[in-house]
């Protein structure tokens, strides 16, 4: 099995994450990993984790006492109609709840505790104009809520608004370059969330259980 | 009624948790990592305990193999409910002598389901 030539090593990826697509970008000569909706990625070298956004929010989470830091992309399913949207103890909640854990959980593995954290927050743009939820602004409201519950602060954060976004996030120094991006590249970044969306409703995406 | 001790460092997985077993008619007590549940664990008496892997102080794996060393915990079903996937933290937590894994995000109904199961 080989795959595309590279033109540099790509470090190798921390233990669980070497499912994440990554590719050397020349443009930045930097190695890079491309995160789709649903997926967390952490790294302790020098890389860049890139996504796009739109209704979806990414929190971007490092420790800068330990250089190791990450990215996620979720979003809530959507329920059903009168299911309160902030109901933290309900089934909405639970992959907003799993892919922030997995972030914090990974990067605090290699040492500090939650104070540490320095947390950065993006997307949940309302992307589309005959969406009668905006499911953005409750990924929005969902995620802060979250990091208010942990006593986590929020050192930076571009939310909302109608443009879905492209993230370029370097965990290594914490340096965040957004694009808002326009018309044209929308429908692909609308049509990969709604597949997500799909994905989500249909087949709960549960973990195992095992009794030993 | 039965009792249940819910371990977890983070407050929105407790509340989730814990949630999902009052709804389903448990008594729960929450603890915010190992060292709180086996403080909580001594002065009580519970039908099972659900904790989590990785928390600050004591994590899961320690707090497993402290309660299977007291008497009123030697039997007493203990299930991880974790993020972690990986089969090294899965032995571990075998060896430390845990009942069973359930990896997050949880679907509630099956939790509840092996809950009732190891509860007998």
């Amino acid at each position: 099995m080989t795959g595309p030539a590279q033109p540099r090593d790509l470090p190798l990826a921390l233990k669980g994450f070497e499912g994440i697509t990554r590719y050397w970008d020349n443009a930045m000569a930097i190695s890079s990993a491309k995160l789709m909706p649903g997926e967390v990625y952490v790294s302790g070298k020098d890389e860049m984790i890139t996504t796009v956004l739109g209704s979806c929010v990414s929190a971007c989470i490092r420790n800068p006492k330990t250089n190791v830091g990450g990215m996620n992309h979720f979003m809530l399913p959507q329920i059903g109609a009168g299911v309160s949207m902030l109901d933290l103890g309900g089934t909405a909640a639970r992959y907003g709840n799993w892919a922030m854990e997995v972030l914090i959980n990974e990067i605090l593995k290699y040492g500090g505790n939650k104070r540490d954290l320095e947390v950065k927050l993006f997307g949940g743009g309302k992307v589309l104009d005959r969406m009668t939820i905006d499911i953005g602004k409750r990924n929005i409201d969902f995620v802060f809520n979250f990091l208010h519950q942990e006593g986590i602060a929020v050192a930076a954060h571009d939310v909302g608004d109608r443009f879905p976004r492209k993230l370029l996030y370097f965990p290594h120094t914490g340096k965040v370059k957004v694009r808002k991006l326009h018309s044209t590249n929308q429908a692909t970044v609308v049509r990969r969330e709604a597949t997500y969306l799909q994905d989500i409703k249909k087949v709960p995406r549960d973990g195992d259980i095992i009794l030993f | 009624m039965t009792k249940i001790l819910a371990v977890d460092d983070s407050a929105s997985m407790r509340q989730m948790v814990v949630f999902t077993l009052q709804s389903a008619g448990y008594e729960v007590v929450e603890a915010a990592d190992g060292q709180q549940a086996l403080d909580l664990a001594k002065g009580a008496s519970f039908d099972l305990v659900l904790s989590d892997v990785n928390m600050p102080v004591m994590d899961g794996i320690e707090l497993v193999r402290e309660l299977r060393q007291l008497e009123a915990y030697k039997y007493t079903p203990i299930l991880m409910l974790t993020t972690e996937t990986s089969g090294d933290k899965k032995m571990a937590g075998k060896g430390a002598g845990a009942t069973g894994w359930v990896v997050k995000p949880f679907n509630p109904d099956k939790l509840l389901a092996t809950i009732k199961k190891v509860i007998g």
